[in-house]
């Protein structure tokens, strides 16, 4: 009896010593400063001062009357619809291109690939250079085109688009890899199959192909959002959020707020009101998911 | 005649590729030829530069900053960071797959959401709590808060499913402890994905932007990414030597993907993500 009781405490107590690392850091680390978030967003306080003074909602009545977080806020979710579903498609019809062919997948798949890794801040700077009004190369290229392309980087109405690009550069080899992956895990029985009940090319990519990769497209969506919301280095380095804002995005006025204007209790309650944002958009796409989805 | 047009369709997509493949590749194409120009062609409008090459970027981004110092930061960072992460990942996961305990499940939960939250939404406490440790410009300042990663845990935990549980059991039976039990089945038997992890988990850490930027102010601690913000406004017009640093950035991470290609893309292939 008593060698039975001292099994089961062992078997409650070993998991948790395996767990603890992870416990104690998410601890410190996470579920602190998550709830700290919070209580700072009824706060006011400038990160010098000793005293924090309670704000109750002010700091959330202010940012409803500024500006430029309406303007970060349209901003996020503009970078999301203008990256996102071309990364996504360009994946989707490079990956179908690649495993189609019978030779040089593996140097396609390379290349794509190479942007996904390079360090994003090198990046960052490189296309800053590359879109200079008359030296950089992408004016260069559009004037081989006989396009005469905007100042990019200064001007207002190009400035979201000149990152989006470098987003949609810095991700599409992702998805393509994903898709590829996915691609491969295709049951060809199935194409037989279905070419011998005559489906034709077009209806066994409708109906074969992109049903049993949903599940892969419902994760980049997923993780495409969270990403694409943590834009902050290319921001950063390649605008600084402007000119006048036009490229400004949530993260990156919640750093401005923070680090470099240091009303804290305004910086938390953008954090609070991202964290919202990112909780809504999952679950409703947890929720149309389950009807959209086929799990193979 | 069909198989004449099967060749012929082959080419079209190949050409097609090609095309994409060298759009895609423009602006490290352009980097690598900004870099080797002397200062009076840099602006000569050539896309390519087929002139005499010119190190001179190279001498000032080796010499004119320490740029090896910024280099071993980095290497320093990723290498703490990655072995950190694994260490942590792969003892939560084996409590995970291994164990059956009350909570498990919503703990199980709770890491999965953990990877949902943006990091910008704990930034601020995150940078708070290491000011108040006195860990500002600190390696542990910068590494300690992102070691409990909800990616390596995901994916080691899927990993760890995989394996049957009867070798466990016969390893246990024999005697072996739980820490045994873990080294001898589970560690030695996902070899590959604890490789894979390890690059992927470097190649993010190496490169990471933001939580460096706020912790480490001092240039002497900064990682390349960073450092090389800071060279850039050192050297405002140079673009030689900016292109030269960004080119040698690029190296340490261009050779370990050339290195570890397949474990990077064979780890998504089987990182659990069929549904």
């Amino acid at each position: 009896m008593k060698l039975f009781i001292g099994y089961r405490r062992k078997m409650l107590l070993l998991p948790f010593l395996f767990l603890v690392p992870a416990l104690l850091l998410y601890a410190v680390f996470f579920v602190y400063p998550f709830l700290f978030t919070f209580l700072l967003s009824f706060q006011q306080w400038d990160m010098i001062s000793p005293d924090r003074t309670f704000a109750g909602l002010s700091n959330y009545a202010e940012l409803l009357r500024d500006e430029v977080f309406w303007m970060s806020l349209r901003n996020t979710f503009l970078y999301l619809l203008m990256t996102m579903p071309v990364s996504i498609g360009l994946g989707l019809g490079l990956a179908l291109l690649m495993e189609s062919l019978s030779r040089g997948r593996a140097a396609y798949r390379f290349l794509f690939y190479l942007p996904v890794v390079s360090p994003i801040a090198v990046v960052a700077i490189l296309w800053s250079l590359m879109y200079d009004h008359r030296r950089g190369v992408v004016n260069m290229l559009l004037t081989f085109f006989g396009i005469d392309g905007p100042n990019w980087l200064s001007d207002a109405t190009a400035s979201l688009w000149a990152v989006a690009i470098v987003g949609i550069w810095r991700s599409f080899g992702y998805e393509t890899l994903l898709y590829v992956s996915g691609l491969k895990s295709i049951d060809k029985g199935l194409y037989e199959a279905a070419s011998i009940d005559g489906a034709g090319r077009l209806s066994r990519l409708v109906h074969i192909t992109l049903p049993l990769l949903s599940p892969i497209t419902l994760f980049m969506v997923i993780m495409g959002v969270i990403s694409s919301f943590q834009n902050f280095t290319l921001i950063k380095i390649m605008t600084g959020g402007g000119p006048n804002n036009s490229s400004n995005v949530l993260v990156h006025q919640l750093y401005q707020e923070a680090f470099q204007f240091f009303s804290i209790g305004k910086a938390a309650a953008i954090s609070v009101i991202l964290f919202a944002i990112v909780l809504l958009i999952s679950s409703a796409q947890l929720r149309l998911s389950r009807s959209a989805v086929h799990y193979s | 005649m069909t198989r004449y047009w099967k060749s012929m369709e082959e080419t079209i997509k190949h050409m097609l590729l090609v095309a994409l493949a060298l759009l895609t590749m423009v602006p490290i194409i352009w980097m690598a030829s900004i870099s080797l120009r002397s200062e009076e062609y840099v602006f000569s409008g050539h896309i390519v530069w087929t002139g005499p090459l010119h190190w001179e970027g190279y001498v000032k981004a080796l010499t004119e900053v320490p740029f090896f110092r910024w280099l071993a930061n980095s290497l320093r960072i990723g290498a703490l960071q990655t072995l950190g992460q694994m260490f942590v990942g792969v003892c939560a996961a084996f409590a995970f797959a291994y164990y059956r305990f009350p909570g498990r499940d919503i703990l199980f939960l709770f890491v999965l959401m953990t990877m949902m939250i943006p990091m910008q939404v704990t930034l601020v406490p995150t940078y708070l709590i290491v000011n108040q440790m006195n860990a500002l410009n600190t390696l542990a300042g910068v590494v300690v808060p992102h070691l409990a990663s909800g990616f390596a845990i995901f994916l080691l935990r899927q990993s760890f499913l995989g394996i049957p549980k009867e070798l466990a059991e016969a390893a246990a039976m024999d005697g072996a402890g739980a820490f045994r039990v873990l080294w001898t089945v589970y560690v030695r038997m996902s070899g590959t994905m604890l490789w894979t992890l390890g690059v992927i988990a470097f190649l993010a850490n190496f490169n990471e932007f933001n939580w460096p930027l706020l912790v480490l102010t001092d240039p002497d601690q900064m990682p390349l990414p960073l450092a090389f913000q800071y060279f850039r406004t050192e050297t405002q017009m140079d673009w030689g030597a900016t292109m030269a640093i960004a080119a040698l950035s690029m190296v340490p991470v261009l050779a370990l993907y050339l290195i570890a290609q397949r474990h990077i893309v064979d780890g998504f292939a089987q990182s659990g993500l069929k549904g």
